[in-house]
């Protein structure tokens, strides 16, 4: 072997040429996976937090319920129990004309994410929530502001600010936690590991695609530092 | 020298040098807070240290049991020297006790587990014994039916108190005090004095750092006013008290009692 | 419907039993990652805070691969690697034995090493709310470091901690679940033969949820008996 043949084997590059393509694939789902499912249930989970600080007792249990649940059970019995639980019911889904989605492992991953990180997330928006001073509420009536407007330039600033660390490291945990969908045969980045790893029996698949995590969780840790540091500007003394 | 002047020092030996410090100097980065200390304390002395703040009369006494490390000078307590390494020292440094201004009890530990903890773990003393010698020394300082009690439910007088027992607890030969009724409301400065008074008396080596003047006058043998990290007045009490020889003593009197 | 409840038995023909059994795996995992875990997290604490610069950034890349890989990267890598490793070292040593690694221990050293990263985090913020003061007593009365460090700092830090800790518990004990892809059988895996040997998906990881909550509650009872002893001494805050 040549020293060039010596370096690309021990570089791993003849896994790069075979496997190389379909880990950026995986990558990409991965982070298609993430984007919409904290997303959307960012969504979820305002609603949530809302719900649970609401006045109507029924609504305050549904969501306390809620959160209990999907927070307190593994990430991996809420995937299986709607990938196999809910997907069981052919027949229904079909009539509904639903079966597309339940059948489709990605729907049922994004949905098992998104009702997941919602419950995370609910708490987290509550703590911020609690964070606002009661006396800003009392401000903004005495102002006249109606409650849609006080809700998005009093409230929801404020609590940003305080969730947005908090929300950063959910972000983190959502993109370790993609890793799971790859035991509904999804090729995400470890989906696409564990088959080169099953097909080639090279360690070092694993190895790359923990760097590519690392990479990834590290950027994003960095970002939200920063984020974190601009919204907080106002709050830090000033160089006079 | 008269005859029975001889004729004492054979009866009554001069009493040891239990504290030699030459030459001390200490900086805090590029501040320095010591200029060339000179100190020489004998056994059964009391000693009180006072000045402004910032002068390093706490940086003093944390230097003589290496709470602080110097960078320049010779400390040698009860003969053996502390500016060296820790582990030369140890021994003596047993015989130092220390009382702080924050008291420094362990909240975790009851009144007695405090006092019982390092004579057991250091010098090996079996439990009841120390336990025994916790209660005997709690009741001297008046505090020994809150033995079962943490800390955090007695008043910061009692924990003093208790601090000061704990520390004698280990038998020392020399007792530090830094600014030890500074943290303390001012009815509770009385019962704290009273004890380190009788502490006093009993002939134990004394170093205070302290601003009650009256305690000074009282039980010291000795005066020491810092300035700017420098012992500028080494006096008895009375002369310094009724004589100040620096005008930054004068100033300092002037405002402590005026 | 309600026949199929009927598969929860814990007699002959129901599954109750064996999932309870996959449950005592479980927390059987959990449990012994704890003595590994935790104190390797404080070990980890005490290195990020050491005057030596290269002991810091040890612990630094220790804390950050273990927080920032996903647990079951981490858990495969462990597994395959410790194999490979051993079939390497002794290829090397002549040897041609085929090895295979017990997957409990794969599991345990895996999320001991997880554990450890997350609760060092734990641990540097308990540390750091034991006042100097407390170091200066312990030296002035003749305590050794050792002697200071497990008579007066442990104590305090384990009061301040164990919130923090029992979160990193309760992670734990959700990541067990990944176990199931390396054929342990905990309460997942054997979850996943009852569905299969049933065809009942919902009723059963429903009823594996359920365990699992049961678990969690089980686990905040022992830890508030624990928050009750360490927080002795201490008034309550109202």
């Amino acid at each position: 072997m040549t020293a060039g043949e010596r370096f690309a084997e021990w570089f791993g590059l003849e896994l790069f040429q075979r496997y190389g393509a379909q880990l950026l694939d995986g990558l990409l789902l991965t982070l298609q996976l993430v984007a919409l499912s904290s997303s959307v249930g960012m969504v979820l989970g305002v609603l949530l937090a809302l719900g649970r600080t609401s006045r109507w007792r029924s609504l305050q249990y549904g969501c306390r319920a809620y959160v209990y649940f999907f927070r307190g059970s593994p990430l991996l019995a809420q995937l299986f129990l709607i990938y196999y639980g809910l997907g069981s019911f052919h027949g229904f889904w079909r009539d509904l004309g639903l079966w597309g989605w339940f059948g489709d492992p990605w729907f049922c991953a994004l949905l098992a994410f998104t009702l997941n990180t919602a419950a995370y997330q609910a708490e987290i928006f509550r703590g911020g929530l609690l964070s606002v001073p009661r006396a800003h509420y009392e401000a903004a009536t005495a102002l006249g502001l109606n409650r849609t407007t006080t809700f998005f330039k009093v409230t929801m600033p404020q609590v940003l600010i305080v969730t947005v660390g908090p929300l950063g490291n959910e972000l983190i945990l959502i993109i370790k936690a993609s890793a799971i969908v790859s035991l509904v045969t999804l090729l995400d980045l470890m989906g696409v590991a564990k088959l080169a790893f099953s097909r080639t029996f090279d360690f070092q698949v694993y190895v790359w695609v923990a760097l590519v995590y690392l990479l990834v969780v590290e950027c994003v840790r960095r970002g939200v530092n920063r984020l974190d540091r601009r919204l907080t500007q106002h709050l830090r003394p000033t160089d006079e | 020298m008269g005859s029975s002047m001889q004729l004492k020092r054979l009866i009554c030996p001069p009493a040891p040098v239990v504290i030699d410090v030459e030459g001390l100097s200490k900086w805090y980065g590029p501040y320095q807070v010591l200029h060339g200390i000179d100190l020489r304390v004998v056994q059964g002395e009391r000693i009180v240290l006072c000045g402004t703040s910032g002068s390093g009369k706490s940086t003093l006494i944390r230097c003589l049991n290496r709470l602080e490390p110097a960078q320049q000078g010779r400390i040698q307590v009860l003969g053996a020297d502390v500016s060296a390494s820790p582990t030369h020292c140890r021994a003596a440094l047993r015989e130092v006790g220390m009382v702080f201004q924050g008291f420094n009890l362990f909240p975790h530990l009851t009144v007695l587990q405090n006092c019982v903890l390092a004579p057991v773990a250091v010098r090996g003393m079996p439990r009841d014994s120390a336990q025994d010698q916790a209660m005997a020394l709690l009741k001297k300082v008046g505090i020994d039916q809150h033995w079962k009690k943490y800390p955090s439910q007695l008043s910061g007088g009692q924990q003093q108190r208790v601090a000061i027992a704990r520390a004698l607890c280990m038998a020392p030969k020399i007792m530090l005090f830094d600014e030890p009724t500074s943290a303390l409301d001012p009815e509770a400065v009385g019962e704290v004095l009273d004890v380190m008074v009788m502490l006093a008396e009993s002939g134990m080596t004394l170093l205070c750092v302290t601003h009650e003047m009256g305690f000074a006058r009282q039980v010291a043998g000795r005066v020491l006013f810092l300035d700017g990290g420098r012992i500028i007045e080494d006096q008895p009490p009375e002369a310094f008290f009724t004589a100040p020889q620096t005008p930054r003593a004068q100033a300092f009197l002037a405002q402590v009692l005026g | 419907m309600f026949e199929s409840l009927g598969l929860l038995s814990l007699g002959a023909g129901g599954w109750g039993g064996a999932l309870l059994a996959g449950a005592g795996v479980t927390m059987a995992l959990a449990l012994a990652c704890v003595p590994l875990g935790l104190p390797l997290g404080l070990l980890v604490a005490l290195c990020s805070k050491s005057p030596n610069a290269t002991v810091r950034a040890m612990a630094a890349l220790f804390s950050i691969c273990f927080r920032g890989l996903p647990e079951l990267l981490t858990l495969l890598i462990v597994y395959y690697g410790i194999q490979i490793a051993l079939q390497k070292f002794q290829a090397y040593w002549g040897g041609s034995a085929e090895f295979s690694i017990n997957a409990f221990v794969a599991a345990v050293i895996a999320f001991s090493l997880v554990l450890a990263a997350f609760s060092s985090e734990v641990w540097l913020g308990a540390l750091k709310t034991v006042a100097r003061g407390q170091y200066e007593g312990a030296q002035a009365l003749g305590l050794s470091r050792r002697q200071t460090f497990f008579k007066v700092v442990l104590p305090q830090v384990m009061r301040v901690a164990l919130p923090g800790l029992s979160n990193n518990w309760l992670s734990l004990l959700k990541d067990t679940a990944l176990v199931s892809t390396i054929s342990l059988v905990d309460l997942m895996r054997q979850t996943s033969l009852a569905v299969n040997a049933t065809k009942e998906p919902m009723l059963f990881y429903l009823a594996a949820c359920c365990l699992y909550l049961l678990l969690s509650s089980i686990s905040g009872f022992c830890i508030a008996q624990l928050e009750k002893h360490y927080g002795q001494g201490r008034e309550r805050a109202s």
